[in-house]
């Protein structure tokens, strides 16, 4: 046992550190400490940078194009990257229809996707989600019609996370009603600019357009999009959930953030309140220990032994830290978190908040964000079953 | 970064899970509870095993063994709820040979290590709360040999312990001491405690004493920090077994027909009680991975795992009761018992308020590279 990463995997870490340090345009950075506004180029100038080098699908295997990682070392990456302030890469593509297309789909379809993923030239959405079918996936309607060498596409996805942008997206659609729910879906990839596709942006409560409806009225899909065999989508998309397990507990965004959270609580005067600090506190040890957690499954999956079965209890976890740091901060500016003015949450706003604090200014908006992260990705009453599943049979 | 146990390790605990299983039954802990809170006999057994040596080095006749080995034991002794405490004789043997002079070393480690000499920590004190850098029992000195005064408060095993290591203030600095229980001037009366264990009031009057370091604080907070350390990996145990007899009782009884296990409200609650128990293994792991830094790095992790710890010991604690509904709160049942030594335990080296005041007082500008 030894907490410490070894000397290969310090020397790593370093080696990353430098050539983030390097190649992170210091205005991305700085909208990212401080919560401002990213635009769809600043994601983009992010992924790119990151695909020249090699490293936008840094989980890959080397067959792929990937750098062929080992689990600690793509940890090691995402922490360096999180800390630096790096925008987050944007998982629909690299982290997740990559896979499903590397493990299921044939040559020509990974010759002819691949590319556009690893360089961040191409921007994928996801279409999960339906208005009838939220943590109950299997349910998906949107129907996909054999028609010749086509698949004729009608039906409605919703919560697309930034589908304005999407130029493909990896859809589940129902190819069959017989037998149960999940063996009548199908894996399939659809260009967005078809005729028949349509997004429409939803507000959110944050004032911002975060994810999307995305229509299909008779859209034309042609056959050779299909990932694997048809009706065999939900084992795809239940490969692509178990994929990057520790990824989804945002551990490294955490500590970045709890790192803001102290800056913020400093300038507002209650670091030196007890009560206050006490929860800073808290947090921190929750960050710690949700580290640890982390940590320990990496380990396991470095030696293959005490393997661990924990991605519900990740998830919980981890986006119960991320609502709390975001409360937290709100909590910490007051009754300076409560003047909501959209244009201050821009980078480079020339303008007066009130109380003379613009890093104040979007802390509501965040708090409010941070209310889909025990939602999305299989709400955690869903995950608790899934935990419960295996404590108690 | 690696948390895969050696193959050593795993004897250990395969040593340690036997002994609990095969030799430490239920019944024989009632009764044990029933006469007093000790059973010297059973500190014996650990004793043969090297448990009690586990801390003490090689050439003092112990077997040289680190916090990891400590924590693989106490998990163990810990889903037995083994009451005898393990935990003092660790940090008697790591004080002593870590801290007393050759002379001392030579004359208390080996006894320590071969159970001869069951030495305990007596440092709590009425109005100190958990204070470590003075005390109200104060030492003098007369050329070669020092005198104690003082009362010291729940001392575990007290009654019955051979010896003590005493803070006690030396010319307005805090020392370490040892005194033994049979010493003029020292009496222990002693009483159960909440878990079934054992305590005593311990009161010195002009007692002789060895000294043991003129830094009392540094080694008494050294000694708290095994302990903390002890206590989590021990914790461990008691809810991984917690977690499992209330499993196995989910799955039996039934209620409107079907078993309890069923019902989504109740699945829930195993799902929280599962997440609190792998964060307190991880912060156990952490714990047991950092009792050897640097002190004030030591100290810092001692607090945050023993805040984890703590919150996880009581929601397990009171989940594992409220899950089995009446049969748990009678003392017939073993869950009632496993919930009054988690209740305990979130007590023992600092409670959890305490020592989330030390993360927070302790806290840095960053989030710093915490593993």
């Amino acid at each position: 046992m030894d907490l410490a990463f070894t000397p290969e995997e310090q020397a790593f870490r370093e080696e990353i550190r430098a050539w983030v340090k390097g190649n992170l345009p210091e205005d991305l950075s700085h909208k990212v400490h401080n919560a401002l506004r990213l635009t769809r180029d600043d994601m983009q100038r992010w992924a790119k940078i990151l695909g020249k080098k090699g490293w936008l699908g840094h989980g890959w295997a080397k067959e792929f194009g990937g750098p062929g990682w080992t689990a600690v070392q793509k940890h090691l990456f995402e922490e360096e990257c999180a800390l630096a302030g790096a925008p987050r890469v944007v998982p629909f593509g690299p982290v997740m229809v990559a896979p499903v297309i590397m493990a299921f789909g044939n040559k020509e379809q990974q010759e002819r996707f691949l590319p556009g993923i690893a360089s961040g030239e191409v921007w994928w959405s996801q279409g999960y989600s339906e208005p009838g079918s939220g943590s109950d996936l299997a349910s998906v309607k949107c129907k996909a019609e054999r028609e010749g060498d086509h698949f004729i596409v009608n039906g409605q996805k919703t919560w697309t996370t930034l589908g304005q942008y999407g130029e493909w997206i990896f859809c589940l659609v129902r190819t069959s009603t017989e037998g149960k729910p999940q063996t009548g879906i199908s894996f399939l990839l659809i260009d967005m600019k078809t005729p028949g596709v349509t997004v429409r942006p939803i507000k959110l409560l944050d004032g911002e357009c975060e994810v999307n409806e995305v229509w299909f009225d008779n859209v034309k899909v042609p056959a050779n999009n299909l990932i694997g065999e048809e009706n065999k989508g939900w084992t795809y998309a239940k490969h692509l959930l178990s994929h990057e397990r520790t990824n989804i507990a945002d551990v490294n965004r955490a500590k970045r953030e709890l790192e803001r959270l102290k800056r913020l609580a400093k300038t507002e005067g209650v670091w030196d309140d007890a009560r206050f600090r006490d929860q800073i506190a808290l947090l921190e040890v929750d960050i710690v220990a949700l580290e640890m957690l982390v940590l320990r499954v990496l380990s396991a999956e470095k030696s293959g032994k005490n393997s661990l079965d924990i991605a519900g209890l990740l998830k919980i976890k981890g986006s119960e830290i991320q609502q709390r740091y975001s409360e937290l901060m709100m909590l910490a500016a007051g009754p300076f978190a409560m003047p909501f003015i959209e244009e201050a949450m821009e980078a480079g706003w020339q303008g007066n908040y009130p109380g003379g604090v613009t890093a104040n200014a979007p802390l509501a908006s965040t708090f409010f964000n941070m209310r889909k992260t025990t939602i999305y990705g299989g709400s955690n009453e869903v995950q608790r079953n899934i935990v419960a599943q295996t404590v108690l049979g | 970064m690696d948390f895969d146990f050696s193959d050593d390790q795993e004897q250990l605990r395969d040593a340690c899970a036997k002994w609990v299983e095969k030799g430490y039954s239920f019944e024989r802990r009632r009764a044990t509870v029933a006469a007093g809170g000790f059973d010297r006999k059973a500190y014996n057994e650990m004793a043969e095993l090297g448990l009690t040596g586990l801390y003490v080095p090689e050439d003092l006749g112990g077997m040289g063994m680190g916090p990891v080995e400590g924590m693989v034991t106490l998990q163990e002794l810990g889903r037995g709820i083994v009451i005898e405490p393990l935990t003092q004789a660790l940090i008697a043997g790591a004080v002593l040979a870590g801290y007393a002079p050759d002379a001392v070393k030579a004359d208390w480690c080996g006894k320590v290590a071969s159970g001869e000499a069951l030495v305990v920590l007596a440092h709590t004190e009425r109005g100190l709360r958990y204070r470590t850098d003075s005390c109200k029992a104060s030492a003098t000195q007369n050329g070669e040999s020092w005198a104690l005064t003082g009362d010291k408060n729940v001392v575990p095993v007290g009654d019955q312990a051979d010896a003590f290591l005493v803070p006690a203030m030396a010319n307005g600095k805090m020392a370490m001491f040892l005194v033994e229980r049979s010493a003029k001037g020292v009496s222990a009366n002693g009483y159960g405690t909440q878990d079934g264990g054992r305590a005593a009031e311990v009161s010195l009057k002009d007692a002789p004493a060895t000294l043991v370091t003129l830094d009392g604080q540094t080694a008494l907070e050294h000694a708290i920090d095994i302990g903390i350390a002890a206590t989590c990996a021990e914790a461990v145990g008691v809810m991984d077994q917690t977690l499992a007899i209330t499993v196995d009782y989910m799955n039996t009884r039934k209620q409107f027909g079907v078993v309890i296990s069923s019902f989504q409200a109740l699945r829930h609650r195993v799902a929280d009680m599962k997440m609190q128990l792998e964060l307190a293994r991880s912060m156990s792991y952490y714990a047991s991975l950092k009792l050897n830094a640097p002190t004030n790095e030591r100290r810092a992790a001692m607090a945050r795992a023993k805040v984890q710890l703590g919150n996880s010991m009581r929601l397990v604690a009171k989940d594992a009761v409220q899950l089995h509904g009446g049969i748990g709160v009678t003392d017939e049942y073993i869950v009632s018992h496993y919930f009054k030594k988690l209740t305990q335990m979130e007590i023992a080296f600092g409670d959890t308020m305490h020592h989330l005041g030390e993360v927070s007082s302790r806290m840095q500008d960053t989030a710093g590279v915490f593993a």
